[in-house]
């Protein structure tokens, strides 16, 4: 940082006078991005870019490709858990009028794992033709025995049958300490409870299905469309496929909340195929029902925990076994304690494969399930020993962080109002609060490249390739860019979302704002500097002492206009490029979640009434898009704590509900009254991301509600009405 | 466009057709009265008129955002496929989303009234008025709820806001002046995954404001 006095001429109304003055500014560089609350743009609330093209219906997401002469691809998938392909005929599918290709995914002989995954793609002139062929496409099955319960999966010599075949990581467990050693604490301690919780298989319900436009006609070079939070996983992954360089294009994005973190996916795999052996560009898009049976999910999980706390409100001891349910992917669940401290931990973390899709990352992988758990014991411990839920937290946890949000939170949400007695008012609506805490990681890294060019017009274009995935990615591209040069949000265009720009990461673990921004931060930098040369010797001043503001370059008692200044660049204009700069990027969020709910103890039915999520995130963009997002993922929580679960027919080893009619999403009549606060308590001038966070705690935070209202431990979402009448049932009996 | 490589010989025959929906003609108002109703419409594609049960490509009419504009879709595509897949430009503001009446994303004004593209056959929709989202603003002339969208934030993918703010334009129609409650009976047809509805809502109360105080 260099504090540097600058003449600069009296500016009035925006334009600059014959009145000279000295200001003295603050010039944080490149390494720095200076007091948070500083900032002209970033960290201010800023109306998305393309806000205008996603309200008018112009913005082009993937499933809005369409090419000339562009064929529909359809995949035809097993209606079986678990199976053996015996024949695939297509003689009556390849009558059909328009059809093109029929491709055999998986040859007869091979083994199917989960309902619905791919056997056959086809690929016609229409859509409903190439679903006409589909249909047509005749696949005999040998059934053979499937597992679906995590009863059936425990048993002995069940797991070694059930192949990995998911994407990413390893499986089995770990621990820590000795489960002697937790015994022997648990003897001591005043308050012990013995418990299980259960999440089922949560998906992801992007509105946009996974889909790829495969623009090949065999020539020798081609242009694929993905919808996928990895703009830069297309080239490779479809030059596989089709031989020839790629361009990947990744417009705008429908939602991918993880599930599109691998690559081109099925989708992408069999579009590139397909177009390949016709040399035709081929669009395929998952139906909702494959997306629901076929394009990942999050894992289910089972967590048996020994817990004992002392009556002083510490967490002495812990024995947790953690079962993981990714279906035949991997998926771990976040390690018990989770965010808290015991003196005594013994962990077990066991994966659990059934005949069922895999798991992918999702919003936040392994922490809502790890975090509903973590918080419903920790609340049972408070309640056991009669400790305020607030402060018992506050004795395990050590970062201040959260002993703020706590604060913060319980404040907004009204906590010292809340019922202190469960299950003792009258109803038939009752009412209860209850708190979570969660933990995120965040975070930036190297391998941006972001590139500046200022136009002799005056013209300032900003390319990287990165995608955004909603989060509000092109909106910061502008803000930072804009205020490192002294210039408006209109000035600035950007240029995202194609791999023919500057390498960026995916979009995973909240870290694509914390990489990307230090690499937009240095290249606006570099412009500054560069131009600063360029523009200095026009109005006398040394290039280190001029200042952008208000859309001129100031220095030596003079200003010029940017387009002035602009008009003194060659005709190629300037260049400048960034990259990824370390100091600017920070890591580790915390967020604290309150809810209210209602409870109906005649119907069993829960709404939330109230809800606010606190978090930090170090240096924030955008205070809009994050608020934002803060909402989005309490939103997810309601879902996931009273609605959202896949339902299996454990005997057929198919799921249910795959379709939204059955999968039920939070909708407009289950908002309640959401405050999203950001932990402005957080001092770090540095990016962290803050995507994943939100949706964390909610769901624990609106369990413990549901007990503090009506006296009902609900141990497994969704929370759903039977299981609260059974609750309520117990209840009465134990009393009578 | 795919659908004109289509040899209308070959498909299935009108006969075929005739038979198949001849079990639902039982009820109401059929498939089969309804495109005997598009066919006095419009003229066949072979210059005769469709006076008896259509299939294979067919040429219809469509009055889109108050325009009429020739597309080519066989009796079962949907408005909301005529639209996206058929209609030349394509028209890819509705969304397709759940193909199954539940979501909202495809959203569009028939004659006034909201409906889903993807549970309207696009033969049904010939000889009535159809908007959707791009026929109430343009990014440069954004309607008054649209820019009431960009103020509140009312979106983040984006891939429901289409329908969101179909569904908000008809609704201030009918409601100009909505509580909360209300407006959220209002917008139960339509989901957001990314968790927007605070911000839909504070936009459409604000677009419903600004809207009354202009009257």
């Amino acid at each position: 940082m260099a504090t540097k006095t600058i003449k600069v001429p009296k500016m009035v109304n925006g334009a600059p006078t014959a009145e000279v003055e000295e200001i003295q500014v603050e010039d944080y560089g490149n390494q720095s991005w200076g007091p948070k609350d500083k900032h002209r743009l970033i960290n201010t609330k800023i109306p998305r870019v393309d806000a205008p093209y996603k309200t008018t219906g112009t913005a082009q997401y993937t499933h809005d490709v369409r090419v000339p002469g562009m064929l529909h691809g359809r995949l035809v998938t097993s209606p079986y858990a678990h199976a053996k392909v015996t024949s695939i005929d297509t003689d009556k599918a390849m009558k059909i009028d328009g059809v093109k290709k029929i491709l055999a995914i998986i040859e007869p002989g091979g083994e199917i794992y989960h309902e619905g995954q791919p056997v056959v793609a086809v690929a016609a002139t229409t859509p409903e033709i190439a679903e006409d062929v589909a249909r047509a496409v005749v696949v005999k099955y040998e059934v053979l025995p499937h597992v679906i319960t995590a009863e059936d999966a425990m048993k002995p010599g069940v797991q070694p049958l059930i192949p990995a075949r998911g994407r990413g990581g390893g499986r089995g467990g770990n621990s820590q300490g000795t489960a002697e050693q937790v015994d022997a604490a648990l003897k001591n301690c005043d308050a012990v409870v013995e418990v299980e919780y259960r999440t089922p298989i949560l998906h992801h319900c992007c509105l946009e299905t996974h889909s790829c436009v495969s623009d090949f006609r065999g020539e020798q070079s081609a242009t694929v469309y993905v919808s996928t939070q990895g703009t830069f996983t297309i080239p490779a992954e479809a030059a596989r496929e089709l031989g020839v360089p790629v361009t990947g294009v990744v417009q705008h994005m429908g939602g991918g909340f993880g599930s599109k973190l691998a690559g081109i996916g099925i989708a992408g795999q069999w579009a590139t195929r397909l177009s390949k052996q016709t040399n035709t560009p081929v669009k395929l898009v998952l139906t909702r029902r494959e997306e629901f049976l076929t394009s990942g999910n999050g894992p289910g999980s089972v967590q048996k925990f020994k817990a004992g706390a002392s009556k002083d409100g510490v967490l002495v001891a812990l024995n947790a076994t953690q079962y993981s349910m990714p279906g035949i992917g991997n998926g771990n669940i976040a390690a018990q304690p989770y965010q808290y401290k015991a003196q005594n931990v013994y962990r077990q973390a066991i994966t659990l494969a059934t005949h069922e899709d895999g798991a992918v990352p999702m919003r936040a992988p392994g922490h809502p399930q790890a975090c509903f758990a973590m918080e419903s014991l920790m609340d049972e411990l408070a309640y056991k020993i009669g400790m305020d839920p607030v402060e018992f937290r506050k004795k395990n946890v050590t970062d201040v962080a959260w002993h703020r949000q706590l604060d913060t939170g319980a404040k907004a949400i009204g906590w010292d109002k809340r019922n202190l007695t469960p299950g003792a008012a009258k109803g038939p609506l009752v009412r209860g609060m209850g708190c979570a805490i969660g933990a995120w990681g965040g975070g930036g890294g190297a391998g941006s490249q972001v590139d500046i060019t200022i136009g002799q017009d005056g013209s300032v274009s900003v390319a990287v390739g990165s995608q955004d995935i909603g989060t509000g990615t092109r909106t910061y591209v502008r803000a930072i860019v804009a205020e490192e040069l002294g210039l408006e949000m209109t000035d600035v265009q950007e240029k995202i979302g194609n791999s023919m720009y500057g390498n960026s990461s995916g979009s995973g673990g909240s870290r694509t704002t914390a990489s990307l921004a230090p690499a937009l931060k240095d290249a606006a930098y570099n412009a500054r500097v560069a131009l600063s040369k360029i523009v200095a010797p026009l109005i006398g001043a040394d290039p280190d002492a001029v200042w952008f503001d208000n859309r001129y370059i100031m220095g030596n008692g003079k200003a010029i206009s940017w387009k002035q200044s602009c008009a003194a660049l060659p005709t190629a204009g300037l260049a400048a490029r960034g990259a990824f700069q370390a100091p600017l990027a920070g890591q580790g969020a915390h967020g604290a979640s309150f809810a209210e709910v209602e409870v109906d103890i005649e119907t069993g039915h829960v709404r939330v009434t109230k809800m606010c999520h606190v978090q930090d995130g170090g240096l924030i963009m955008n205070r809009l898009a994050v608020e934002s997002q803060i909402n989005g993922g309490m939103i997810q929580s309601i879902g996931m704590a009273l609605y959202e679960g896949r339902v299996m027919d454990a005997e057929l080893g198919v799921m249910i509900n795959p379709a939204f009619n059955d999968y039920k999403l939070p909708g407009a009549m289950e908002i309640p009254e959401l405050i999203p606060i950001i932990d402005d308590g957080d001092t770090r001038d540095v990016v962290i991301g803050i995507a994943e966070p939100g949706n964390i705690p909610g769901c624990g935070a609106i369990a413990n509600a549901v007990y503090n209202a009506c006296g009902v431990r609900v141990r497994e979402t969704p929370i759903t009405p039977d299981k609260i009448l059974n609750g309520l049932m117990q209840m009465r009996r134990v009393n009578a | 466009m795919a659908g004109n490589s289509r040899d209308p010989k070959s498909g299935l025959s009108r006969r075929s057709v005739l038979k198949g929906v001849g079990v639902a003609a039982v009820a109401g108002e059929t498939l089969l009265s309804r495109m005997a109703k598009a066919a006095d419409a419009i003229p066949g594609p072979d210059g005769t008129s469709l006076d008896q049960p259509m299939s294979g490509p067919v040429k219809i009419t469509l009055n889109i955002n108050g325009k009429d504009q020739q597309v080519t879709v066989e009796p079962r595509t949907t408005l909301l496929s005529a639209l996206r897949d058929r209609l030349e430009p394509a028209l890819t503001g509705p969304k397709l989303v759940c193909n199954a009446g539940t979501c909202g994303a495809c959203t569009m004004i028939l004659n006034g009234k909201n409906v889903y593209g993807c549970s309207v056959l696009a033969i049904d929709a010939v000889g009535k008025k159809i908007t959707t989202v791009e026929g109430l603003g343009t990014p440069d002339h954004m309607s008054p709820v649209q820019a009431a969208f960009m103020e509140k934030d009312g979106m983040m993918c984006g891939m429901c806001t289409s329908g969101f703010v179909t569904s908000v334009s008809a609704f201030l129609k009918t409601n100009p002046n909505p509580t909360l409650d209300e407006l959220k009976q209002g917008l139960k047809g339509n989901f957001c995954r990314c968790g927007t509805y605070p911000r839909i809502f504070e936009a459409a109360l604000s677009a419903a404001k600004a809207q009354s105080n202009v009257t």
